[in-house]
């Protein structure tokens, strides 16, 4: 029976305008993104390469160590799968006097987006009126009248109306790979296509969590009219409200310290209170030594204190003190100011982790953003593949000023005199960075709490709708 | 006649669960943006606080934009510290957060709720506008009445424009009411006037979507296949079209990334370094050409920057959404084209910096020129492109409104 109803439903929503319209929207969005991504990507990839070789002439011109610190920095390149999915590259540069303000005013689309927007606003396009529209019709309660168990008409619903979303999904993703395939530029890995096949399922898990959702909405209400209002107040709420809201309710209550602010503390630390301290420093080591060697006492001009140096060795060994001890309260005065920023740097960027942990937290009450990690986590675009980055070009920044101390030692062997921070060395043999994305192994196990996330809501609300439609009354 | 359709549509809304859910999301929105984008703001401001440059300091900063509450816009790259040294600007105090989750989703300000949640409501509200009274049979008595068609529709348009817009203009303004008793928050009386407008332009969008409802309602038969067809036009309208104009553009300019251009400049300043180290030339000399060939590569940058701007611009019109953004941050003062014009102050200020620089015999001055941006006068924000972007909103509004009363004139109300 339950293979009827499955039956029934897939037919009815593939008969209904609402499949053609989604159809088509998806068969035109879909694959013009991805040629346009596509391009996109190949432009990227055209200017990184141009960069490179920009970066080799520099350096043969001028491969000094005191002129690379700017140039020779670890670049993530576009990946092949920037294609589909933008992730966090579109990022705006504020580093820089030039920015790029476009993606600022309208963030770009991408396979995430066309999941995450479009495809949970037609999965409840196609929901609200599952339960409420069939009772309005009158088919219901026809249903029901025959020896149908409920429980089978809910389950047949959501498999049914599930699968129906999909085809038209998938169809589109067909073509966009199409799209990306025949382009000779871009070359896919196994990784890729495992990273896209854990995408689609999430799709499929994202999909049916807001079909079910749908249909919970509809077993609430008795005419379709206000499910499809309560359902798109749901939608707005979802999607589009609280993911905006998160990161601003999480600084709100984790404060943190702004950037500017941890750097001007910083400034302060290092500059006038470490003047402070070293001027104290240094007038209490001076009280000790001078109540040892009177001499210090006494206002020498610095010839004086010469010829009193090579006259009396007394005096030699006591001004030898005092210089010593002026040096070693200001490096203690550096000491203790470098701890103190550092640990000001440190608290900053823990309380900031804390931040950013709590935001992605709470965002994840939506599905849209379990889903966009999950997404971008999984196609190495996102916040795991920052952290990575960061790692990786930490350990080729290591390499390469071991590398760098071993061509000063050479220098240096050579002869001990040379300026080897403003001469021209032969850096052909440097190591590069060469980025890798992650294995996937790692990816998967990051997106897995996404997975479990996504498939929980699913659940709940599946058994909200499993419950309300229990109880419907269908007349 | 309208009129008492007028009336009886605002009782008919004043009823309805639609209306309560609809006004009730659209308050809590509101208030929760003015919260969230106020702390924002305030936030910004102690930042600008500790970065204003000491008197003779050569450092260009522009406080953050009050009106950056509503339109946030590139208020946040405008509001950047830029340090003018003796080979360029190199910006001293960027990114406010290390939060990435905000890079992720987008700003929750006062537009992203009209241009998104607003637009939605508005077509809410017209969608069945025919195709409901026609399933319920009043469409048909109404008409066997002395009342023309022209006189319904346009009291159908009145009374649902007037139901949204009142009591959302009524939260706006008292959210608004509230921020102005705030005294860290000073509207000069030119920043009001903008408000002003950015809320007139906000009922234009209203009533352009709610035109589109209606449109679409007369079109179809039954009021869920109206609903269907507006929501896949909406999604289009708001999130489909804008965002993919951007990269349609750039498939047709080429313009270098911001990477391959710092780079260049970083060329530029080495060899010059090096020549000097050698002893070729003296200081100035190297340092007017460092400016001058730097020069040149950002006049090269911002004239393919602003062809793609401009293409993006005119093939995201083709979504009304993307003129309405347009005009409301280019008259709050945190659009593109503003930015483009702050940038080119800083430009400036960088020449006059230099100019004091060379005129000192070290080279160096402890009197530099304060820098102070002046925001372009309505007047030309208006002309340069926000009174066009306004009227195209308008017309197409009325474009659909005039449509629908074509195709209402044919409806069959049987």
């Amino acid at each position: 029976m339950i293979r009827t109803i499955v039956r029934k439903e897939i037919l009815g929503n593939i008969l209904s305008f609402r499949f053609v319209v989604t159809l088509a929207l998806l068969l035109v969005v879909v694959p013009v993104t991805t040629f346009v991504l596509t391009n996109d990507y190949l432009k990227k990839v055209a200017d990184a390469s141009l960069r490179q070789s920009e970066i080799e002439t520099y350096l043969r011109s001028y491969g000094h160590f005191n002129r690379i610190g700017n140039i020779l920095k670890a670049a993530e390149p576009p990946i092949p799968f920037n294609t589909l999915v933008r992730g966090l590259s579109a990022d705006v540069n504020m580093a820089e006097f030039d920015d790029d303000p476009l993606p600022v005013m309208f963030p770009l689309v991408d396979l995430v987006f066309v999941v995450a927007i479009l495809m949970s606003l037609v999965a409840l396009i196609f929901a609200y009126d599952a339960v409420s529209g069939e009772k309005e019709d009158g088919t219901l309660k026809l249903m029901l009248a025959n020896g149908l168990a409920r429980p089978k008409v809910v389950l047949a619903k959501v498999a049914g109306g599930a699968v129906t979303l999909l085809v038209p999904f998938l169809m589109s993703l067909i073509v966009g790979l199409l799209v990306i395939l025949v382009h000779p530029g871009v070359d896919w890995k196994a990784a890729d296509w495992g990273a896209l096949g854990l995408i689609t399922l999430g799709t499929v898990l994202y999909v049916m969590l807001f079909y079910a959702l749908g249909v919970f909405i509809s077993a609430r209400h008795h005419a379709s009219s206000a499910s499809i209002m309560t359902s798109l107040l749901v939608w707005v709420l979802l999607v589009l409200v609280v993911p905006s809201l998160s990161p601003y309710i999480a600084s709100f209550l984790s404060p943190t310290p702004s950037r500017i602010q941890v750097e001007r503390e910083a400034e302060r630390l290092g500059d006038t209170e470490r003047d402070d301290l070293g001027r104290k420093l240094e007038a209490e080591r001076m009280r000790e030594l001078v109540a040892r060697y009177p001499v210090l006492n006494e206002r020498l001009s610095e010839a004086d204190q010469k010829r009193l140096m090579v006259r009396d060795p007394a005096a030699r060994a006591a001004f030898e003190a005092a210089t010593k001890a002026k040096q070693g309260a200001w490096d203690e005065a550096n000491r203790v100011q470098g701890d103190k920023i550092d640990a000001v740097r440190r608290a900053a960027a823990q309380k900031e982790e804390a931040q950013t942990e709590l935001a992605r937290t709470i965002s994840m009450v939506s599905p849209l953003s379990v889903f966009t990690y999950l997404a971008t986590d999984l196609s190495s675009t996102g916040l795991r593949d920052e952290a990575y980055f960061g790692r990786i070009s930490g350990v080729w920044d290591r390499e390469f000023w071991d590398y760098a101390r071993k061509k000063i030692a050479d220098l240096q062997a050579k002869d001990p005199a040379t300026d080897w921070w403003n001469t021209a060395i032969d850096m052909s043999d440097r190591p590069r960075f060469e980025y890798r994305e992650e294995a996937l192994g790692g990816r998967v196990q990051a997106a897995l709490p996404g997975f479990v996330l996504l498939l929980g809501y699913g659940l709940v609300f599946f058994v909200l709708a499993y419950v309300s439609f229990l109880k419907y009354d269908v007349r | 006649m309208t009129w008492t359709i007028v009336r009886k549509e605002i009782l008919a809304n004043l009823l309805s669960y639609k209306f309560y859910v609809v006004i009730l999301l659209a308050a809590v929105l509101v208030a929760t943006s003015f919260f969230i984008m106020t702390r924002d703001y305030k936030e910004r401001l102690a930042d600008y606080s500790l970065i204003r440059p000491k008197p003779g300091e050569p450092i260009a900063v522009n406080p953050p934009n009050p009106l950056s509450i509503f339109a946030k816009g590139l208020d946040e790259a405008m509001a950047r510290s830029f340090e003018v040294g003796p080979t360029g600007i190199s910006v001293r105090a960027g990114q406010k957060s290390g939060n990435t989750v905000f890079a992720f989703f987008p700003t929750p300000d006062f537009l992203y709720i009209v241009r998104v949640v607003l637009s939605l409501v508005a077509l809410l509200f017209g969608f069945d506008q025919v195709s409901r009274e026609k399933e319920a049979g009043t469409l048909r008595q109404m008409l066997a009445n002395q009342t023309s068609r022209s006189a319904i529709l346009i009291g159908k348009w009145a009374g649902n424009f007037l139901s949204l817009a009142v009591p959302f203009l009524l939260v706006t303004t008292l959210g608004i009411a509230v921020l102005g008793l705030d005294p860290d928050i000073r509207f000069s009386s030119d920043q009001v006037l903008r408000l002003g407008l950015i809320l007139a332009l906000t009922l234009v969008y209203i009533a352009f979507f709610l035109s589109l409802g209606i449109l679409v309602s007369a079109l179809t038969r039954r009021a869920s296949s109206s609903l269907v067809i507006l929501l896949f036009v909406w999604a289009l309208l708001v999130f489909v079209l804008p965002n993919l104009g951007t990269l349609v553009a750039r498939q047709m300019v080429d313009v270098p990334s911001v990477r391959a251009l710092s780079e260049k400049r970083q060329q530029v300043w080495t060899r010059e370094v090096l020549l000097r180290i050698r002893g070729v030339g003296d200081w100035a000399s190297h340092i007017k050409t460092i400016s001058a060939e730097n020069d040149a590569l950002e006049a090269d940058y911002r004239v393919k920057f602003d062809r793609l701007v401009n293409l993006s611009k005119n093939i995201n019109r083709i979504s009304p959404v993307a003129s309405f953004v347009y005009a409301a941050t280019e008259i709050a003062g945190t659009g593109i084209g503003e930015e483009g014009a702050y940038k080119s102050e800083v430009g400036r200020y960088k020449n006059a910096v230099l100019g004091k620089r060379l005129a000192s015999p070290d080279l160096k001055s402890s009197d530099y020129p304060a820098f102070l941006y002046r925001y372009r006068p309505l007047g030309r924000v208006l002309v340069r492109g926000a009174l066009f972007d306004t009227a195209w909103l308008a017309v197409c509004g009325i474009l659909f409104f005039a449509l629908s009363y074509f195709v209402f004139v044919r409806y069959d109300v049987r």
